[in-house]
């Protein structure tokens, strides 16, 4: 340990001098004694000793003792643990689960909450979307329009751009596909800082009109339709129906998903963009709200000073366009927009793995607490030699960050393990999914928390041994001094302490996902108004040259259905313009003959579904009253419509809802309501619905629709049977969102049951732990306690007043753990409200059932010790005084 | 051997630094000089090993209790002189009365002979 030390060889010759002149002193005192020379030399030699010994032990001070003190520490921790390896495997191992989930969950975070998004100036993008809470509508796609008057009157942002996605069809290959694209003005890709690998990205004039029809690919379908033709600059592909040249290929890392873009046509991500033509007249339209903006402020421009802006400007469009009043237009920042409503959810969850850790960091206190017991006599000897406190500290410190440090890799493999299985698993609606993995954020965070952990729960054992009594340790020998004789935890404070705080701890979490639970038995139970089982859906889309009218379009899903529902195991067959539990939506306003909407009031906005005859039936969707569909309501016949129960109830609450009429707007004719039908989770479980308007799709005909088959048997057996009849009608129609009713249902649900999955995980933890520890220190206050109980016993004590002892001494802890506890998690649930479901955030029952439980684990964990003590054999435990 | 030192300066530790403080007290002085100051004082009881010495000086002086520089003596030979620092001085000064301390404690325990029991 001397390499720190600059100008060693000199000292060293020094240290030689002056022993040398030490000796030298010494022997010419000797002399003049009156010792000859040569004996004095002798002599004084020998007092000495031996020179190269001190000199060795001397030149020991100058290193730097600290860290020498360190790997003293360190060796002598390693030492202490290998001596009790059981102890040190229990303590590894509940650390490295409790660091193992902390990181897991710090990994997720740090993915999707701290990395920044694969974008230049990416904190500087934001989406602009159309907000009428008053009405019912939370979030919609501006307009053309809009978009001109944000682009021309803002003073925020240095560049914004207009997008439209949608699936279209790719034609002119050995068979035709489904693509996604985005069409979109030249600024777009730019602002997503997309770099072309071949050719080049969209001139800034080439989103005005009349210019030739380009096309960029991405990487993906470039490689994946074109199979990375070198030679595709210039090559003409045809884009439902249209021939376009490729201009470009981007590269290989750029990708633009709906996690970041949501597009109205719900693409999962771009795979080629077009540019998006808008003339004089398309800019002054503000009728189609079915476009994405997105905007990049200037730089030092805050989401606040934007969002004033814009403001103004939908203060403006609200009075000229006469919008409702709640109407505005909202600026939110991309990452935002991307990581949205997890954000609390994944919070909660790192909040809840905190927790966990805390709670092995108290046991694993209380673990090395008794082993400080036993360790009292080793301490005491080191500071009758002279140690001193904080050298003391420091050496139990250094131990317990060693036992966390190897916790820690330790949940480094956890962690990867558990991170595995949740890309496995794939919970649903998890935003930047393919970004979560482990990298120097993460293990400088495993690191920090490692050793924080090894802090916290090696302070109590320090600051406990740092006031060992030397006397009585020393006396004892051996021996505990502690509590010999009491068999009371009121002698232990820091022991019973802990314990409470670890039992408070546990009953936080526990309510937590007991509220969770509870939320999400609520919700399974909610009637999503169909009949899941034995549903197959899958989207079906026609568009071209052959589908212009809408007699084709009419004709062509008639065509299938026939054929569909002729298919063996087929026993019934729908199409709908937007199926629930799917992000398909449609919505807008209605007028209700004889209706007139209050004149502060907003306009009549509803959810328009265009469905086939059979679609109730298929889907088991209750008719309430008056008819369904029928083959005879078609273009030729009288328009008719259904109304779901939500809006009956809201206008005609008598009941006499059919034979009404209503329509899309003042050039529209009126449509005849000819029955009610019962209300369906459009949005799923959690959500309420809006009021719903259908229309017969003979009349109002969609390119796009859902169709669902009910099955006698497996719905996934006749997938490939309805996807070839599809195809047998048109060959060019795509195919797309193939899922069985039962699945979406599910799916659905993914959130919550993730979130909940991993807080009851997280709790279940908690409990074994909170045992663990309340047996823990049960156990060691009976083996403490022995003598005492011995002597009671000996005086004619009952062994069932030993029982009732020790129960009393460990249910009195449990019972102000749990009384804290109960306090603590009513003011921590608060924090949950936005993840619960029909679950007050302060459930009395669920409190009441987590805090019967954990009372129940605690009695269990009493219930080993207190037998242990009950058959105590006096004569044996007073042998050993 | 090595380690035999080293035990050696422990159980000294603390005892044999207060005295090297006190020794300085009057005067800089070299090592050996110390060493031969403390077994004059303490009536040739304590006998300082200077495997113990020189290790604490050299600890003292890091500690920067002490200062150390070579001169020449008397005899004309180059030795190392040490002085008591202003911190040394003040290290000294709360030693002496934690020893004041600990002895009286000590005293107090053991008691006047015969007392002595065993509980």
């Amino acid at each position: 340990m001397k390499f720190f030390w600059g100008d060693g060889e000199k000292r060293k010759k020094e240290l030689d001098e002056e022993i040398g002149s030490h000796l030298q002193m010494a022997a010419r005192d000797r002399e003049a004694r009156g010792e000859s020379p040569a004996e004095a030399r002798v002599a004084a030699l020998r007092e000495l000793g031996n020179a190269g010994v001190i000199q060795d032990v001397t030149r020991d001070q100058w290193s730097w003792t600290w860290l020498e003190n360190l790997l003293q520490d360190l060796r002598y921790g390693a030492r202490m643990l290998m001596k009790n390896p059981g102890l040190t495997l229990v303590i590894v191992l509940s650390l490295a689960i409790g660091i193992g989930a902390n990181t897991a969950i710090f990994s997720v975070t740090s993915a999707l909450l701290l990395k920044p998004l694969p974008y230049p100036h990416a904190d500087r993008l934001a989406l602009l979307w159309l907000r009428s809470p008053g009405i019912g509508i939370p979030q919609d796609w501006p307009s053309p329009g809009q978009y001109h008057d944000i682009k021309t009157q803002n003073h925020v942002f240095d560049d914004t751009a207009i997008a439209i996605g949608g699936s279209y069809t790719l034609t002119g290959l050995t068979k035709a596909m489904k693509v996604d694209g985005i069409e979109g003005s030249s600024s777009l890709l730019n602002m997503f800082g997309a770099k072309p690998l071949l050719g080049r990205t969209f001139l800034p004039e080439e989103d005005r009109p009349g210019r030739p029809d380009s096309i960029v690919l991405t990487y993906g379908l470039w490689q994946q339709a074109f199979g990375g033709d070198a030679n595709i600059l210039g090559r003409s592909v045809t884009i439902n129906g249209k021939p376009r040249a490729v201009v470009g290929v981007l590269r290989a890392d750029f990708t633009l998903s709906h996690e970041v873009i949501p597009t109205i046509g719900e693409i999962d991500k771009a795979e080629f963009f077009l540019p998006l033509p808008l003339d004089a007249k398309d800019e002054a339209n503000y009728g189609p709200e079915d476009y994405n903006i997105v905007a990049r402020l200037k730089p030092g421009v805050t989401t606040r000073q934007a969002q004033a802006d814009i403001d103004i400007i939908a203060a403006r469009l609200r009075e000229e366009k006469h919008r409702d009043r709640s109407f505005t237009i909202s600026v939110v920042p991309l990452m935002e927009q991307v990581v949205g409503s997890t954000r609390s959810s994944i919070l909660i969850l790192l909040g809840a793995v905190a927790l966990v850790l805390l709670i092995a960091c108290a046991n694993v206190a209380n673990l090395l607490l008794s082993r400080a017991a036993g360790r009292q006599k080793e301490i005491a000897v080191r500071t009758a030699l002279g140690a001193g406190k904080s050298r003391l500290v420091m050496q139990l410190l250094t131990e317990s960050i060693l036992l966390s440090v190897l916790g820690g890799a330790a949940g480094l493999i956890i962690a990867s393990w558990s991170l595995y299985l949740v890309h496995a698993i794939h919970p649903g609606n998890i935003p930047r999914m393919d970004e979560i993995g482990m990298d120097f954020r993460v293990l400088a965070f495993t690191l920090a928390v490692s050793i924080i952990t090894g802090i916290v729960f090696g302070l109590a054992p320090a600051y406990r041994a740092s006031r060992v009594d030397l006397n009585a340790a020393l006396k004892a020998g051996g021996r505990s001094s502690r509590g010999s004789g009491g068999l009371n935890v009121k002698r232990d404070k820091l022991r019973g302490a802990l314990v409470i705080a670890e039992l408070a701890v546990s009953l936080t979490l526990l309510a937590g996902a007991g509220l969770l639970i509870r939320s999400f038995v609520r919700l399974v139970s909610v009637p999503p108004g169909f009949n899941t089982d034995h549903v197959i859906s899958m989207q079906v889309s026609v568009r071209g040259p052959k589908y212009t009218q809408e007699a084709q379009i009419a004709q062509f899903y008639q065509n299938l259905s026939e054929r569909v529902r002729n298919l063996p195991g087929v026993t019934a067959q729908g199409f709908v313009s937007s199926l629930p539990l799917t992000t398909a939506v449609g919505w807008g306003p209605l007028e209700i003959e004889g209706y007139v909407p209050p004149a502060n009031q907003p306009e009549l906005q509803v959810d328009k579904r265009e469905a086939t005859p059979d679609y109730f039936h298929t889907m088991q969707i209750p008719l309430i009253s008056g008819r369904a569909f029928s083959d005879s309501d078609t273009g030729k016949s009288g328009q008719v419509v259904l109304i779901d129960q939500k809006m009956a109830e809201r206008f005609w609450p008598h009941g006499d809802a059919v034979g009404k009429r209503v329509r899309h707007n003042e050039h529209d004719t009126w449509k005849t309501i000819v029955g009610v039908v019962g209300v369906v989770k459009e949005y799923g479980l959690d959500t309420d619905t809006r009021m719903v308007v259908y229309f017969a799709h003979a009349q109002v005909t969609e390119m796009t629709m859902y169709l669902v088959a009910r099955t006698t048997n497996d719905p996934v057996s006749v997938t490939d049977a309805i996807i070839e009849q599809v195809h047998a009608v048109e060959p060019d129609a795509p195919v797309y969102d193939v899922a069985t009713m039962q699945q979406r249902f599910h799916d659905s649900m993914a959130r919550q049951r993730f979130a909940t999955a991993m807080l009851a995980a997280f709790a279940c933890f908690a409990l074994i732990l909170a045992a663990v520890g309340v047996y823990g220190v049960m156990s060691f206050l009976v083996a403490q306690g022995t003598p005492d109980i011995a002597i009671r016993m000996a005086l004619g004590a009952q062994r069932r007043s030993i029982l009732s002892l020790v129960f009393q001494q460990g249910m009195s802890l449990a019972l102000i753990g749990i009384g804290a506890g109960l306090l603590g998690a009513l003011i921590l649930t608060r924090v949950m409200a936005g993840l619960l479901f029909n679950v007050s955030a302060t459930d009395p029952l669920t409190f009441a059932g987590v805090a019967t439980l954990l009372t129940l684990v605690a009695l269990a964990a009493c219930y080993i010790p207190a037998r242990r003590a009950m058959r105590v054999d006096p004569m044996v435990a007073l042998r050993y005084e | 051997m090595k380690q035999r030192y080293q035990n050696r300066i422990e159980l000294l530790q603390g005892t044999l630094d207060l005295l090297i403080l006190q020794t300085l007290r009057w005067g800089a002085q070299h090592g050996y000089g110390i060493a031969l100051a403390i077994r004059a004082n303490s009536g040739d009881v304590l006998q300082v090993d200077t495997g113990s010495l020189y290790p604490a000086l050299h600890r003292l002086e890091r500690q920067k209790l002490i200062a150390a520089e070579w001169k020449t003596s008397e005899n004309n030979q180059r030795v190392r002189v040490y002085r008591l620092s202003a911190t040394g001085k003040k290290k000294l000064a709360a030693e002496r009365s934690r020893w004041a301390q600990i002895s009286q404690a000590i005293a107090g325990i053991l008691g006047p002979a015969g007392e002595e029991s065993e509980a």
